[in-house]
């Protein structure tokens, strides 16, 4: 072996440890491995479903849910939901391992004492992980090439959407893991603090399913809910930035704590200080408006003519609807017609009004059920949850006359009747035993 | 020279180290001895900041030093981890010198080259075994190898003959006094007495946290009032020196 003088930069010597770190740990190969029949599993039914949708079998044509003919809700959100998992569940042991190792071993005592800032050592594992992930995502970029050989219908721009909402996850699971880890002393402690707080977002799920008002303004910027409006084509900017602001909080707080020489007290005050700035951050990401929709079915967005039409309205809408958080309706309303009408009206002011949670013993009341809407004083009143029921209403209190239907722009979707034909043999038997493979080669060396 | 003041240090009402205060020399090869739990690591891990101390300064030619400049200037090497245990002692000697930067200012500069560590510690063996497989002693070796290769002018060595049998422990010594000899100042910490006096040049006593003496043996001895002026103290009268001073 020799040695001979190196004049890499310091930080590029620990992206290259960090990265043999990675390849060298176990549960890196073991997430590897796992992909591969995960993102099978979910390929593969919702190729077949897809498949005997558009006809395969005697299916005619047509008669399936038109939604289903968007490859974007019909393959990939469900293909894809596999990296969801395996940023939930096997991520943050990659990340605790990576970022515990060198405290568990010793050699954190070793690389504090170059003069490089913590903030800086926390970005290299983060790059090294998210590195990882991305190789991770070749059992996805998979099913694309697969996909595409059935001969698929494939639309950039929603797929990249998907993709770069399952990067933003990892994000936000690479700076969780990395803040758990750094704040405990062994990696057990982090990675049952990691899935408390993965479980916790889900119990402010539940319970903005169940109490609406705060609790739904806050599930929506939850990894699943911002993973679900990705897989729907959907990119909004505040999801983004308050995505961002966490995980640059993250990776800040292990920061702070992986400096082991800083006495405790000034480590609390700084992780204090770091979380109100979070806070204050994230709250003003709040009143970012801007969106895109990037499905080519437009699944987000109303007509273009309407919406063309909705922009020219500039007075402020007022809408009251008497409907309870788990009323069905409601969330019909809301993801139909809502969601829809803020990306195009944002200085809408939406209130829901229930005295249960369910609906159900509210039936009765004489106003349950009623959607009020009220534009520049002049109010009416609907019972119709679906897109064009709320348009209509808005059209009628503003005097607007509602634009022509353009049967042209109409989706009318992918269809095809093609059986996931050999996605098994790649998932369940050549991408495991590829990965297996490499890795006994690669850790030998 | 660097100059410790009032280096205190608390594990809540423990109290691990009280007001230490002593001196290191440039070039010197200083022993820090005291018994299991007297505070040796807990001091070598404040000076080399990965522990914060409660009071204290490190001062260099009386202007303290921020912890910046102490990095610069002090390389703590702990005993007993096995950093990066999945990746081999070539690599780890390789990572160091590329991490902290090569020591060697020109190719004239006569500073150790990574072979010529691993020469003088006997690593050739060892080059490709991952950290993670080697024996105590073997990794005892190794770590020493990184610590002789970090750039810094003083090198703190946590226990560094622990694990070496007899012949080894001679040989890391005369390594350690040859890189002192080269301009490195060594301050080791070191529980057994004879090993201390084999290799140092001055001591530091160290019990139940506090600073006993400091000095050479001689000036211990004095201190601890078993040597007439103008004998000359053998060299294992440092355990009776130690035991009398604490």
């Amino acid at each position: 072996m020799s040695f001979s003088p190196s004049r890499k930069s310091p930080f590029v010597w620990l992206l290259r440890k960090e990265w043999r770190e990675l390849v060298a740990s176990r549960s890196w190969w073991v997430l590897l491995v796992a992909m591969g029949p995960l993102v099978g599993v979910s390929f593969i039914s919702a190729v077949r479903t897809y498949a005997e949708a558009s006809g395969l079998n005697g299916t005619a044509v047509g008669q399936g849910v038109g939604e289903a003919f968007s490859p974007l809700i019909g393959v990939w959100a469900p293909t894809f939901s596999a990296c969801e998992l395996a940023a939930a569940f096997l991520l943050p042991f990659v990340g605790i391992r990576l970022v515990s190792g060198d405290r568990q071993s010793g050699a954190l005592k070793i690389e504090l004492q170059h003069p490089m800032s913590s903030l800086a050592r926390m970005s290299a594992k983060a790059l090294v992980l998210l590195a990882g992930w991305i190789i991770a995502s070749a059992a996805p970029a998979l099913a694309v090439v697969l996909w595409k050989s059935y001969g698929g219908s494939i639309y950039p721009p929603e797929l990249a959407t998907v993709v770069f909402g399952h990067m933003l996850n990892a994000g936000l699971t690479i700076a969780l893991a990395a803040a758990t880890a750094a704040l405990t002393e062994h990696p057990s402690t982090a990675a049952i603090l990691t899935l408390s707080v993965t479980v916790g977002t889900w119990i402010i799920n539940f319970i903005a399913a169940v109490h609406g008002g705060v609790w739904e303004r806050a599930a929506g910027y939850t990894p699943t809910a911002m993973v679900a409006e990705f897989q729907h084509g959907l990119i909004r900017l505040d999801v983004v930035l308050v995505a961002a602001a966490l995980v640059f909080a993250g990776l800040g707080l292990a920061a702070i704590w992986m400096r082991l020489g800083i006495p405790a007290r000034r480590r609390i005050n700084e992780s204090i200080a770091l979380g109100a700035m979070t806070l204050a951050v994230m709250f003003a990401c709040t009143f970012v408006t801007a969106s895109w929709d990037t499905s080519e079915s437009r699944g987000n967005s109303f007509p273009e003519a309407d919406e063309a039409t909705l922009r020219e309205i500039r007075t402020p809408l007022r809408i009251e609807a008497h409907l309870a958080p788990e009323d069905p309706r409601r969330a019909d309303l809301e993801h139909r017609a809502f969601v829809k009408l803020r990306r195009v009206m944002p200085k809408t002011d939406v209130r829901y009004v229930s005295s249960s949670t369910i609906g159900l013993f509210e039936q009765t009341a004489p106003h349950y059920g009623e959607i009020w809407y009220e534009l520049g004083g002049r109010r009416t009143m609907s019972r119709v949850t679906t897109a064009e029921g709320v348009l209509e209403a808005i059209y009628e209190i503003s005097g607007v006359t509602p634009p022509a239907e353009d049967e042209e722009s109409i989706f009318r979707g992918h269809p095809l009747a093609v059986p996931p034909k050999g996605a098994a043999a790649v998932f369940y038997g050549i991408w495991p035993a590829a990965v297996v493979a490499a890795a006994f080669f690669i850790r030998r060396r | 020279m660097l100059h410790v003041s009032n280096l205190t240090k608390r594990y809540g009402l423990l109290t691990a180290l009280s007001e230490v205060s002593f001196s290191i020399r440039p070039g010197e090869v200083l022993g820090l001895i005291g018994p299991n739990g007297s505070g040796k690591t807990t001091l070598f891990e404040c000076l080399g900041g990965v522990l914060p101390a409660d009071g204290g300064a490190i001062a260099e030619n009386g202007r303290p030093l921020t912890a910046a400049e102490r990095k610069a200037r002090v390389f703590y090497l702990p005993d007993a981890i096995a950093p990066w245990p999945a990746q081999t002692v070539g690599w780890a000697l390789d990572f160091i010198t590329g991490f902290f930067g090569d020591r060697r200012s020109t190719t004239n500069d006569q500073r150790p080259t990574t072979t010529a560590v691993v020469r003088q510690l006997d690593l050739e063996p060892l080059l490709d075994s991952p950290i993670g497989t080697l024996s105590k002693g073997q990794r005892k070796r190794a770590l020493l190898g990184i610590g002789l290769l970090t750039p810094q002018p003083i090198l703190l060595a946590d226990e560094p003959f622990d694990g070496l049998d007899l012949r080894q422990t001679r040989e890391v010594a005369q390594t350690l006094r040859a890189h002192a000899a080269g301009g490195r100042t060594m301050f080791l910490s070191i529980h057994q007495i004879n090993d201390a006096a084999r290799v140092c040049d001055r001591f530091v006593l160290l019990s139940g946290g506090r600073v006993c003496g400091e000095g050479t043996l001689d000036e211990l001895s004095r201190k601890a009032g078993q040597t007439r002026e103008g004998d000359q103290p053998e060299r294992g009268d440092l355990e009776d020196v130690f035991l009398a001073l604490t």
